[in-house]
């Protein structure tokens, strides 16, 4: 198992993510804009945030699939239909632990229940599941991280 | 100088504010209406084609709307603050009295919403008990709104769109029945705030109290810096300069196009069905508002809005749509909401119907539009150039067809004198555009056949002698206003008898004092309108510019005073009352206002 299938189909997943979360919000389904939520930790400006973020997301991306890939090592399988099962777990952690959590936690800008009076402008905080940006999100969120996972082991799979 | 405008509490018919009592606020991207009452009865979000958020003017039980005012029974006093799109009220009760400020504030470098709608509230005297309630109806109160909280903060959302309310020292927000709501007392020297806060595809931005204030005043600085950058110095200043700030107001920041109005469907006829959308841009109104940009030294506008056209103009290239999306598409579908309509005026309608029409006139206008811009110093480039050409070779071929006029008919088409004009204008500013080198000129010789062939069509079968005047069609004794448009585009000698002949004749059957009617005869549509504010302002300048300046001030005078307190005109006027009717702010009344008090200004410096 080729680590660099792993970077290929992490750089993939990653494109076909952001894309398919930018759809949903192109179609009116959720307010879900994971490059602005990472981009605004590190400054205030929009425009600078976003490109920060964008640049970040993927980064995060290709982390994510060298996990992947470390655990198709470990486990001495891979497949698109096992990444698509990594990826349904990978969705489930991020909508609950990681941005519900976590992100909060260690977000500058972020709102969190003890939040009060603040002095700085707070992000919206994405709630469980997410469900704080639509009630949609969770469907997209995970639709679009089983897509990231069917690629990142579609690819590692065909990597050999 | 800012005016102040007092009043009683503003009387609401079935729930709804005069049109005459909105003020108009917003940021370059969208705008909301303040009633006299305080209430914030439309806005767009994110952007002003979008669907509303607070529509209560369409809709007053499901539109949705920010009420903000005191529980006592009150008198109001409004202005904007001199040279700015801000707006100051001060609701004066028996108990004391309170100053309301609201604007949409403009962006800074901090993070701030994508948009925010900014209420300062601060006691002056006595003791004022005072409610504000939110009820938010996303998508045009069509759409489910749902209700709650991050943390202390009340928020709403629908889908892609969210807001947040923030206050601050505003009392304890409640969440229910739909509406977010809460009680104050403002007492002398009190200050609260509450910030609309939105969001549309991103998380909510919900800023701290220091943040908002700060935007609040540096918009105030931002409108005054703008308004200082103006260059007129002639009459009726107050009114050039309103009329500025408030097309400013139209100008789609991200992509410089500018909205004919604001608002949709707010009725020409009250319960009639001449409601329409107009946040759309018209290429009817572009060398007008071209004009005007470059004589009050807007350039960064005159430019953005010239690039923007061409750009949408590209889509569809060689033929012109009649309007275009503010983001330049050229779709713009045609559908009712189901809503009650402005005191009962249905259809409410989103989308144009009239953007599939054909309109000979847009030719004119654009390549007028074109021939402004680059006899004005500005360079158009090569492809621009070639696409220009291609317009005039259209225009050559397509002008003995029939269209739906200026005024987008919907009857039968017909052989409109004005649309010929505009035609005549397309080839001559093509012709002269080509002799100066600044497009291709190889089918020059073409086009001056062409506008020579058009204007014997006009001069034989578009002029009346009986009423010594051209007629709204080939053929017909039916009068129309927009025949003005040539005297002001230069079809012919402006000081020519027929154009003399013309405007008595406009007087004549059309006007009533400073009011003015579109046209006589059909149109394809039921019921009546009122006096068009753009056609008075296009009398007027057909006056001054055929030397009869003394009679274009005096009307000029009439029509400032029908203004709205706030100097603000929408669409058309009830002469039997003095109503505003139609959409508002109107751009094309207050880019006809501008052009005509800076053709009285150039006439009397000559």
């Amino acid at each position: 198992m080729s680590v660099w299938g792993a970077l290929a189909g992490g750089f993939a997943g990653t494109l076909v993510l952001t894309t398919a979360l930018r759809a949903g919000n192109e179609l009116n389904l959720t307010r879900i804009d994971l490059p602005f939520l990472l981009g605004t930790a590190f400054t205030d400006d929009r425009t600078r945030a976003k490109a920060i973020g964008y640049v970040l997301h993927f980064v995060v991306g290709l982390a994510f699939a060298l996990t992947y890939w470390a655990i198709f090592l470990a486990i001495d399988r891979s497949g698109w239909w096992l990444g698509a099962v990594f990826g349904l777990v990978h969705g489930l952690f991020s909508g609950t632990a990681l941005t519900n959590i976590l992100l909060p936690l260690i977000h500058p800008r972020m709102g969190r229940p003890s939040t009060a009076a603040p002095s700085v402008a707070l992000l919206e905080p994405p709630g469980f599941m997410m469900l704080n940006y639509g009630r949609q999100t969770p469907l997209v969120s995970l639709g679009a991280h089983i897509a990231f996972g069917a690629l990142v082991g579609g690819f590692v799979s065909l990597a050999g | 100088m800012a005016t102040r405008h007092k009043a009683d509490a503003p009387p609401r018919i079935d729930g709804y504010a005069p049109l005459a009592s909105y003020a108009v606020i917003g940021d370059g991207r969208t705008a909301a209406l303040v009633a006299g009452d305080g209430s914030v009865d439309w806005l767009a979000l994110p952007d002003l084609d979008s669907p509303s958020v607070f529509g209560a003017a369409l809709d007053s039980r499901r539109g949705g709307r920010f009420a903000l005012a005191p529980e006592a029974p009150y008198t109001t006093e409004r202005r904007y603050l001199p040279d700015t799109n801000v707006l100051e009220t001060v609701f004066s009760t028996e108990r004391g009295s309170v100053r309301v400020t609201d604007a949409m504030t403009l962006p800074d470098h901090a993070l701030g919403p994508q948009r925010e709608l900014a209420r300062r509230v601060e006691g002056l005297s006595g003791r004022v008990p005072m409610r504000w309630s939110v009820e938010p109806r996303f998508g045009y109160g069509c759409v489910p709104t749902r209700l709650g909280r991050r943390g202390s903060t009340p928020v709403a959302g629908a889908g892609g769109d969210a807001l947040a309310i923030c206050s601050f020292d505003a009392g304890t927000p409640e969440v229910a029945d739909g509406a977010i709501a809460a009680r104050l007392e403002a007492h002398a020297g009190t200050r609260a705030v509450v910030a609309l806060c939105a969001a549309r595809a991103e998380p909510l931005v919900m800023p701290a109290r220091d943040e908002i204030e700060t935007r609040l005043d540096a918009t105030a600085a931002t409108w005054r810096r703008w308004t200082e950058s103006l260059d007129y110095a002639g009459p009726w200043r107050d009114a050039v300069v309103r009329s500025a700030l408030a097309l400013k107001l139209l100008v789609h920041a991200p992509t410089g196009a500018v909205a004919a109005a604001a608002t949709t469907s707010l009725p020409e006829e009250i319960g009639g069905e001449r409601n329409w959308d107009y946040r759309f841009c018209w290429i009817r109104d572009s060398a007008f508002t071209l004009k005007v940009f470059l004589q009050l030294a807007c350039g960064p506008e005159a430019r953005a809005y010239f690039w923007w056209l061409m750009q949408a103009s590209q889509l569809t290239h060689p033929r012109l749509r009649v309007l275009y999306r503010l983001d330049g598409g050229a779709r713009a579908p045609e559908r009712t909401l189901p809503l009650d309509g402005y005191r009962g005026s249905r259809p409410v309608r989103t989308g144009n119907a009239a953007a599939g029409q054909v309109q000979l006139d847009t030719y004119g206008e654009l390549l007028q539009t074109a021939w402004l811009y680059a006899t004005t110093g500005h360079r158009i480039d090569r492809d621009i150039a070639h696409r220009l050409a291609g317009i005039a070779d259209l225009v050559s071929r397509i002008w003995r067809q029939p269209d739906a006029g200026i005024w987008e008919v919907r009857s039968e088409p017909a052989h409109f004198t004005q649309s010929k004009m505009m035609c005549w204008v397309a080839l001559e500013r093509a012709r002269d555009l080509a002799e100066r080198g600044m497009i291709p000129g190889r089918h020059a010789e073409r086009w001056s056949a062409e506008a020579g062939a058009i204007r014997e069509f006009v001069e034989t079968r578009c002029f009346s002698p009986e009423k010594r005047s051209y007629v709204r069609s080939a053929g017909s004794s039916e009068l129309d206003a927009s025949l003005l448009l040539g005297a002001l585009l230069a079809y012919g000698d402006a000081r020519d008898e027929r154009w003399a002949g013309t405007i008595e004749a406009v007087r004549r059957e059309l006007a009533d004092g400073p009011f003015v009617q579109r046209y006589t005869g059909e149109d394809g549509l039921g019921g009546s309108e009122g006096a068009f504010l753009a056609c008075s302002f296009w009398l007027v300048e057909a006056l001054a510019r055929t030397g009869r300046v003394e009679e274009a001030a005096s009307m000029m005078d009439e029509l400032i005073g029908l203004a709205s307190g706030l100097g603000l005109y929408a669409e058309e006027i009830d002469p039997a009352t003095g109503a505003q009717l139609g959409n508002l702010p109107q751009g094309l009344s207050h880019l006809a206002l501008i052009s005509a008090a800076l053709a009285i200004a150039e006439t009397t410096a000559r």
